[in-house]
């Protein structure tokens, strides 16, 4: 067995109320690219958070290359050589590509306190180019990078010889394929090469699968199971993972099972010769009961469709049609019930300091009113009602947003517009970094949505998943669609992924 | 194992209701003090002549910083109050001495209110600027035109010549104007689309107005509630002595800011903006104003005494919401 890096011993966490961690044990070894799983909320995140000083446990022991660790900050850590890749966005915007990648260490290119900008662009281009991201241009503000790109310069800016163990914090949900390929290479050179030890958080079986040499499932806070590579081999270990990762049998029901692809005939959205930005002449028609996929790598204009069919985009020309009235605005859209989900939960979904309730009966206000008066006691049936039927697990509405789980999170901006009673609703990678629990739930509420009549553009970044439940997908690139696919048994992914790339 | 847990759970309590407690406590510090400390020295600051002095104190920032909660609320900064409240002073006297009546006066200045609500509301988010900088200009303007009507007039200060103005020196109807602003204060602010959906909007613009909050009409909406409630206090401000001058409110919207604050309001805005912020903290200060010199501090120390709560206050607020910060 392989020499241990970092050793936790009966490590606890406590969020208020809700316990993160119990009593948990976990051993990372040289050379090993460590595999956790677990369901939104089992605390996957959280081990890895304490280790890398993000945060510090209430309880327990940290051994790290034989002595005892315990890290104050991130940056800390990072010089000791735990450094982590987080979920969400880090990079520190307005600033160039160089300065966020040596950001902390700008001594090492200061003379008398002036840093020298030219030295440190040069060196961030030698360290963009040794990780195979030479399209980044170091010297760059930052802000003019995507999502993606933003996330390979924190992997770039993570990542130094001194690193002994990377945390990869479902990072990939953000990347592309080209980008994953990047991050895929760079874990192997260094676990199989270097002899470091990278642990890799994900809900992404496949991924996690494919990549990991050991696997860890928790579940609640506890670990609930080890696998070793031989045993993710096994033909059944996908199974065996779902079930420990849940806990009960989450039944062979994931995706829609029909292939009807039937809808009313009433048309629910119409977007008539759209041009804005990088778009030109897009027109499409949405029908009630009638679930419409855009696939596509990020970039391809895709997200932007989205917004637009929601009044979020000035159009130069063309229009949005819903009800028989243009949509100019948001407020205009929820009018005609239009409903929106956001690709970013966090900023633009979700209001992270309002609590449940206040963000469910956010969109339903108006409606509320009696007189001007709005009633607490209407509020609370209302978001009760949403918080019951999506199964939202907290303790009460009053309870903050952001102190639930991502897959949580996400049930909130579903049960917004379920709450208002929207008729037609975009949602933006509705699953993007949700659970397999919580993920099966979001496709039964869709497949129930469009059983309802309601009609559903579901823009995603997973295959698998438009073509598990769209009737009709489109695939775009460079801002066009390329090719329309409709829902068919014999449709596969690797069909499609040629006309995305 | 269950203890910790709920040591944990006090523990986050305490630090997330840390601002509401450092306020009230403040506060209460107060009221405890003067109430043990002023009779000692001869005098209880529950006599009717120190409650009348600590409501004349009090009346004008309550007033205007419970409708500043409505700007403060949605994240803004408005440093235009102070010379708002200068121009309706001088509007009232001079529309009072020349039709003989208050009413022409109070009903111009609420119009007055509405059109400067509109500019400081609407400017921000239509021509895509903070919303500081159309207050700023708004300040500018105001000042320009009190200090031509005083010019024009050819004195610094003008009087209510036949007016009988008495009334607004009354406690007991300083009070009841204020319970009765308060009130509906509470109701817009709780219990109206108006008030939720100014504090989703402070707390995050982005995701309330995908949620269908129109940013210009509740900004515009809670600017002029606001106006309306600097209308209410440019009254008493300038029905105490019947005057209005040319320096009349200078320096006001920082009076405002330091209530607020004291009462325990995130200068940010958002979700835990509370109406009684303004009430608690412009009280805690009049009531400091009002007991030091009774406990015979010299005036002259007053101002260090309030600095040196205000920090304290200050600095209990924001290292609540350092730890307030939750992990994902």
């Amino acid at each position: 067995m392989k020499e241990a890096v970092l050793e936790i011993k009966h490590m606890h966490k406590t969020f208020g109320p809700t316990i993160a961690l119990k009593d948990v044990d976990i051993t990372l070894r040289h050379g090993e690219i460590c595999g956790l799983i677990g369901e939104n909320g089992s605390g996957k995140s959280t081990i890895m958070s304490i280790a890398s000083g993000r945060q510090s446990a209430d309880s327990g022991e940290m051994i790290y290359m034989g002595e005892g660790w315990n890290p104050a900050t991130m940056l800390q850590a990072q010089n000791a050589g735990i450094s982590m890749i987080l979920q969400e966005a880090n990079t520190i915007p307005g600033v160039t590509v160089a300065q966020n990648i040596f950001a902390g260490r700008e001594k090492e290119f200061s003379k008398f306190g002036i840093v020298n900008m030219k030295s440190m662009c040069v060196a961030a281009e030698h360290l963009l180019k040794k990780f195979g991201v030479e399209h980044i241009k170091a010297g760059d503000l930052i802000d003019h990078y995507t999502f993606e790109d933003r996330k390979l310069i924190e992997i770039v800016r993570c990542v130094t010889d001194e690193t002994q163990i990377l945390v990869v914090d479902e990072t990939t949900t953000a990347l592309s394929l080209d980008g994953r390929e990047i991050l895929y290479k760079l874990i192997h050179k260094m676990a199989e090469e270097e002899n470091k030890t990278v642990v890799f958080v994900s809900h992404d079986m496949d991924e996690i699968l494919e990549h990991c040499s050991v696997l860890t499932v928790l579940r609640d806070g506890e670990i609930v199971g080890e696998l070793s590579r031989e045993e993710m081999d096994a033909p059944d270990a996908v199974k065996r993972i779902r079930y420990l990762m849940v806990g009960r049998e989450i039944g062979e029901k994931y995706y829609r099972e029909d292939y009807d692809v039937s809808h009313r005939d009433e048309v629910a959205l119409e977007l008539k010769n759209l041009t804005f930005g990088n778009i030109k002449n897009f027109s499409l028609t949405l029908h009630k009961g009638e679930v419409i996929g855009f696939g596509g790598l990020s970039g391809c204009g895709m997200h932007e469709i989205g917004r637009a069919a929601y009044g979020l985009e000035k159009l130069d020309a063309g229009e949005v049609i819903c009800g028989g009235h243009k949509v100019k605005t948001p407020v205009q859209a929820i009018k005609q019930g239009i409903g929106y989900i956001s690709k970013n939960r966090d900023l633009e979904a979700l209001v992270l300091d309002a609590s449940i309730e206040e963000n469910i009966v956010l969109p339903s206000l108006p409606s509320l009113q009696k007189g001007i008066a709005i009633l607490p006691k209407d509020e609370h049936e209302l978001a009760n009602r949403e918080i019951d039927a999506l199964r939202i697990k907290c303790h009460s509405g009053k309870q903050l947003v952001n102190t639930l789980s991502g897959g949580n999170k996400q049930k909130v901006s579903f049960a917004k517009w379920y709450a208002k009673g929207s008729d037609v609703i975009i949602m933006d990678c509705p699953t993007r970094g949700v659970d397999i629990g919580v993920k099966q739930s979001m496709y039964m509420l869709i497949e129930q949505m469009k059983k309802e009549g309601k009609a559903i553009l579901m823009i995603s970044e997973e295959l698998s998943e438009l073509v598990g439940m769209a009737d009709k997908i489109l695939i775009m690139k460079n801002f066009e669609v390329t090719k329309e696919f409709m829902r068919s048994p014999d449709l596969k992914q690797t069909d499609i992924i040629e006309y995305m790339i | 194992m269950e203890m910790k847990s709920n040591a944990a759970k006090g523990k986050k309590l305490h630090s997330k209701n840390a601002a509401m407690i450092a306020s009230y406590g403040g506060l209460i510090f107060c009221i405890v003090l003067f109430t043990i400390v002023t009779p000692l020295k001869g005098e209880s600051i529950w006599s009717p002549t120190k409650l009348a002095t600590l409501m004349s104190d009090v009346i004008v920032t309550a007033l205007m910083s419970v409708g500043a909660v409505f700007i403060y609320a949605l994240g803004n900064l408005d440093i235009s109050i102070g010379k708002q409240i200068g121009l309706y002073a001088a509007v009232m006297v001079t529309v009072g001495n020349l039709t003989g009546s208050l009413i022409p006066g109070i009903l111009l200045c609420i119009a007055l209110s509405m059109v400067i609500a509109v500019i400081n509301g609407a400017s921000g988010p239509l021509l895509n600027i903070i919303p500081i900088i159309p207050s700023v200009v708004v300040m500018q303007v105001l000042s320009g035109i009190i200090t031509v009507i005083f010019a024009t007039l050819g004195t610094r200060s003008i009087t209510l010549k036949t007016i009988d103005y008495s009334i607004f020196k009354s406690p007991v109807l300083m009070l009841v104007v204020l319970v009765i602003e308060v009130a509906v204060a509470v109701f817009l602010f709780n219990y109206t689309a108006i008030g939720k959906q100014a504090r989703m909007l402070g707390a995050n613009k982005v995701s309330a107005s995908q949620s269908g909050v129109s940013t210009v009409k509740v900004r515009v909406l809670c600017y002029i509630i606001a106006g309306i409630c600097f209308v209410v206090a440019a009254i008493f401000q300038m029905g105490y002595t019947g005057s209005a001058s040319d320096s009349t409110g200078t320096g006001f919207e920082m009076n405002i800011m330091v209530a607020l604050i004291l009462g325990g309001m995130p200068i940010s805005g958002g979700m835990r903006s509370r109406i009684s912020a303004a009430v608690v903290g412009a009280f805690t200060f009049s009531l400091l104003d009002v007991g030091l010199p009774m406990v015979g501090l010299p005036t002259r120390m007053t101002f260090i005494v309030k600095a040196i709560v205000f920090l304290v206050v200050v600095l209990i607020t924001s290292r609540s919401k350092k730890s307030n910060v939750l992990p994902k």
